[in-house]
């Protein structure tokens, strides 16, 4: 059964906020819109967001990292947040394994947000319905578009290019391969929910400059050895991609 | 988590329907079979147009926790999966039983009719109690709640409300159960008690995640939470996350425990030892159980932490032991050096 899920390549988020906001502006005008905002000028700004940026630090000081974790939906194979839901508002698709909300049916009542552990869903107090990340649904499907454009707006606006979209059950496609050949993860693996967007984990990058800084001459400017190395790396990536 | 008021509100209403109808309505099944001599029509009537009152009130009340009041019927669908349907299905179910019991007391339909909508009734307000407990206790992301002394505790306090108010009426209305309900009531709010206070011990003990395990990173690395992705709050910190009521928490639980535990308590044995007893005792006991048992909610809902606390950095921290070994067994991880 195939399941859509975004992958999203820690090594090379940036922390931008740039999916967020656009995952904002394609779905406060589109088919799931708006996202209603609260003193948007103001000194409290509120409002639902299908996506969010963490930003956090690892390690012991001075050795320490720090790492943005863009946490949208994470489409669980085993969504909690389904069978909680009485009316049937929340379901998962069979046929892509997309969980969304049908905001004809929902009440309202919270619980699924209650039930899921990644705090994914965000109640919209002005349409009073429970709303969440669709996997742009109203973009992959949508025929009117070109097929390149048949993608997330998150995946699409991303300017590191940290976000990929496709089917994880599928050895084919992209995002099965990033995960299996770069180690994927999923959040919270321990709460059964067995989530469908996964993680690319952060690698080392080496770099080994001594064969290099032998035939170095160093010059005066003590910054010009910055811009060779950094020339270096770059040519060493193009080389190894 | 955010204390919904509405929710606090059902719960005294339907607590003290629910808990008023299983006891009364238990005289009646002892009186049945042979013992006892059951309830006098009159009293019978009062008391189940109350519970009427108090089931729809309590309806009411719970609609405002929703979006969507109108929609509200379409909560019986997920009958299958979800203990919100459930105890829906079972809260409206027990109020049309009441007022079928009622009905068929006052048409005088006969006693086969008048104890099978009597039994269903009796069933259904159990079932609609122990369903809307198992809306938290099921809920294995808070993890305070996710325990069955949540269930036995919920159905105890249904059961301390309803002794205590049938306590009252056996005095107003000069029954001869006063002793009963008065034991009845300190049984319960005993029992109630120490349920109450392995619920908090509990807390102390819980294995709780920490970030390391949300973010699927190896146990034994340091990480802090630098930003959450927006300066002000969003309906993730404001409804899993109470910050002021996490600091009124310390004073508002005493309070709780005072007022649903220690009065009643008092009350009661002061009655039993000394014979006084007047609309006084039994009213202070009935409203302070009532009082206390709402601040009780309120703390229920405060003290439990939802895990999507962990990604803000909001989960309590204290109480943690480390799971040695528990990463090691992970198929991925994340290398960050
Ligand atoms: S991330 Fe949360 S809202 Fe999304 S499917 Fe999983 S449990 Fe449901
Ligand atoms: S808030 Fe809506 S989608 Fe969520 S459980 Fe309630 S009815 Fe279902
Ligand atoms: S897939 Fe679409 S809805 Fe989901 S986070 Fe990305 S832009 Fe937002």
């Amino acid at each position: 059964m195939p399941q859509y899920a975004l992958v999203i390549d820690l090594n090379t988020c940036v922390g931008c906020h740039a999916c967020a906001t656009n995952c904002k502006e394609w779905n406060t005008q589109a088919a799931f819109g708006p996202l209603s905002d609260f003193d948007p000028y103001g000194k409290e700004p509120t409002g639902v967001w299908y996506n969010r940026i963490f930003t956090y630090e690892t390690g012991e000081f001075p050795d320490v990292q720090v790492f943005h974790l863009p946490k949208s939906c994470l489409h669980c194979q085993d969504a909690p947040c389904v069978p909680v839901c009485p009316t049937g508002a929340s379901y998962k698709r069979e046929q892509d394994g997309i969980v969304l909300v049908n905001y004809d049916d929902c009440i309202g009542c919270k619980l699924c947000a209650w039930s899921c552990p990644y705090g994914c869903r965000e109640y919209d107090e002005a349409d009073k319905v429970m709303k969440k990340c669709t996997l742009c649904i109203d973009r992959i499907y949508d025929e009117t578009l070109p097929p390149e454009q048949r993608k997330p707006a998150c995946v699409l606006t991303c300017p590191a290019k940290a976000r990929f979209f496709g089917d994880i059950e599928d050895p084919n496609s992209e995002v099965y391969k990033a995960i299996k050949e770069r180690n994927g993860f999923v959040l919270f693996p321990d709460m059964g929910t067995n989530p469908a967007n996964h993680y690319l984990p952060r690698t080392e990058t080496k770099v080994n400059l001594e064969e290099f800084e032998k035939h170095l001459l160093r010059p005066d400017n003590p910054l010009f050895l910055e811009v060779v190395k950094r020339h270096h790396v770059s040519h060493k990536a193009e080389e190894v991609s | 988590m955010h204390p919904p008021i509405s929710l606090i509100f059902f719960f005294l209403t339907a607590g003290t329907s629910i808990g008023s109808f299983i006891l009364m309505y238990f005289l009646e099944l002892l009186s049945l079979l042979g013992r006892g001599g059951g309830l006098p029509d009159e009293v019978i009537y009062k008391l189940v147009v109350f519970q009427i009152v108090l089931i729809g009130l309590g309806a009411f009340g719970a609609s405002f926790h929703l979006g969507h009041k109108l929609r509200a019927w379409k909560a019986v669908k997920r009958f299958r999966t979800s203990w919100l349907s459930r105890e829906a299905v079972f809260s409206a179910l027990y109020g049309f039983g009441l007022i079928l019991y009622l009905l068929a007391k006052v048409l005088g339909l006969g006693p086969v009719l008048e104890h099978l909508f009597g039994v269903s009734t009796f069933i259904l307000g159990i079932l609609s109690g122990f369903s809307t407990a198992m809306i938290y206790a099921s809920n294995r992301f808070v993890l305070e709640w996710s325990t069955s002394i949540t269930v036995i505790y919920y159905l105890l306090m249904y059961l301390m409300l309803g002794s205590s108010l049938m306590a009252y009426a056996s005095h107003l209305y000069k029954l001869p159960y006063l002793g009963t309900f008065l034991f009845l009531t300190f049984l319960f709010v005993a029992l109630g008690l120490g349920f109450r206070i392995a619920f908090n011990v509990r807390q102390f003990y819980i294995k709780r995640p920490t970030l390391n395990e949300a973010l699927n990173l190896p146990h034994n690395r340091p990480i802090r939470v630098l930003d959450t992705g927006s300066t002000t709050d969003n309906f993730c910190t404001t409804e899993f996350y109470y910050k002021k009521g996490k600091e009124m928490l310390s004073t508002v639980l005493p309070v709780a425990y005072f007022l649903t535990f220690v009065v009643p308590l008092f009350l009661v044995v002061y009655s039993w030892l000394t014979g006084v007893v007047n609309y006084w005792t039994l009213g202070i006991t009935f409203l302070s159980l009532l009082f206390g048992s709402a601040l009780e909610r309120w703390c229920f809902f405060v003290e439990g932490n939802h895990v999507q606390n962990l990604f803000y950095g909001l989960y309590p921290e204290e109480g943690y032991r480390l799971r040695k070994g528990y990463m090691e067994r992970k198929e991925t991880r994340i290398s960050l050096y």
